[in-house]
């Protein structure tokens, strides 16, 4: 799920950018620190949206640089365990499929693709049910169920399910 | 923050600092981060160089699982949803994925039988199953109406 949130981040700004343009230089370097960034905590960092405050700075002792205190706001990406979300399908193997939702990878394990769904083999690999109705290969579309997520300092990481009522494709590449 | 093991989205666990949060429908984000894409176009010939990977596949998802394109559309959603005293994620949830039925939409997001009971009586429970659903479809006929005459 995307949110909108406040986060507040300590800046360290060298002494040639002090100055009339101060304001612009410490958050132009906010943006280029944080945007694209994640954490555990408050996930992927997709955009800041604006500037809340700037603190008073504090010079560092022997350097010269200041450290200010920024407050922003930003649109973050966190997904939960226990979210439904719609994901786009990006690979399939054997062991089950992975599928991206924005910038987060999920992995659904072939234990979580319902028991009628047969891995087919081929240059275009894909999951499909005994009467071909319902396939899934790369580029489908399918609703999603998080289950687990494993978090590491620059990325989290989901498992997945769509073996539960009303998930699975939404739509197939092939049909339309 | 609730640690790990307690999060669980179905039961509305998401952490006090999320649960407080503005939570945003991917049409939302799409409308918030074209204008940023746009402004940047502006100053810049390659716009794409300037992003971040995040970004890029933010912004490529959003475009994709957009349920409502016109701007004044999301607006109407989201007034029409917070008529009915969700939690800001249920409200996302659902504004997201466009859930037909009521079986779907409790599937989707577990916890507004929940909560429907508790804000409508003030204990859990009490009030009859067919009330809460009643209430539910309603809802679930105003967001298909928005798309409808989109």
């Amino acid at each position: 799920m995307f949110f909108h949130i406040v986060l507040e981040r300590n800046m360290q700004l060298h002494p040639r950018h002090f100055g009339r343009n101060l304001r612009e230089h410490l958050i132009s370097k906010l943006m280029k620190d944080v945007e694209g960034t994640c954490s555990g905590r408050h996930g992927f960092v997709v955009a800041i949206t604006g500037v809340e405050s700037i603190g008073k700075g504090l010079i560092r002792d022997g350097t010269g640089f200041v450290t200010f205190p920024v407050k922003y706001q930003c649109v973050v990406f966190r997904p939960f365990k226990g979210e439904i979300l719609e994901a786009v399908v990006t690979m399939v193997n054997k062991m089950g499929f992975f599928a991206e939702a924005g910038p987060v990878q999920i992995f659904v394990s072939n234990h979580l693709i319902p028991d009628d769904m047969e891995f087919q083999s081929g240059d275009m690999p894909n999951y499909t049910t005994s009467d071909g109705s319902v396939k899934i290969q790369k580029d489908s579309e399918v609703r999603l169920k998080i289950i687990g997520t494993r978090v590491d300092a620059t990325e989290i990481f989901c498992i997945g399910t769509i073996k539960d009522d009303f998930l699975g494709v939404i739509n197939d590449p092939t049909t339309i | 923050m609730s640690g790990e093991e307690e999060e669980n989205a179905a039961e509305l666990k998401i952490g006090d600092e999320f649960l407080k949060a503005k939570c945003l429908m991917n049409c939302e984000v799409a409308l918030i981060l074209e204008h940023k894409y746009e402004q940047l176009q502006k100053t810049s010939d390659d716009p794409m160089n300037q992003v971040s990977q995040v970004f890029e596949k933010s912004l490529q998802y959003v475009k994709r699982f957009s349920r409502y394109k016109n701007p004044d559309a999301v607006r109407q959603v989201r007034e029409i949803l917070s008529r009915y005293q969700l939690a800001e994620f249920e409200l996302c949830v659902l504004g997201n994925l466009c859930p037909e039925t009521v079986e779907e939409a409790i599937a989707m997001v577990p916890s507004i039988k929940y909560f429907y009971s508790i804000i409508k009586c003030g204990h859990p429970h009490t009030r009859g199953r067919a009330h809460d659903d009643e209430a539910i479809e309603k809802m679930l006929n105003d967001l298909s109406l928005i798309k409808k005459f989109e």
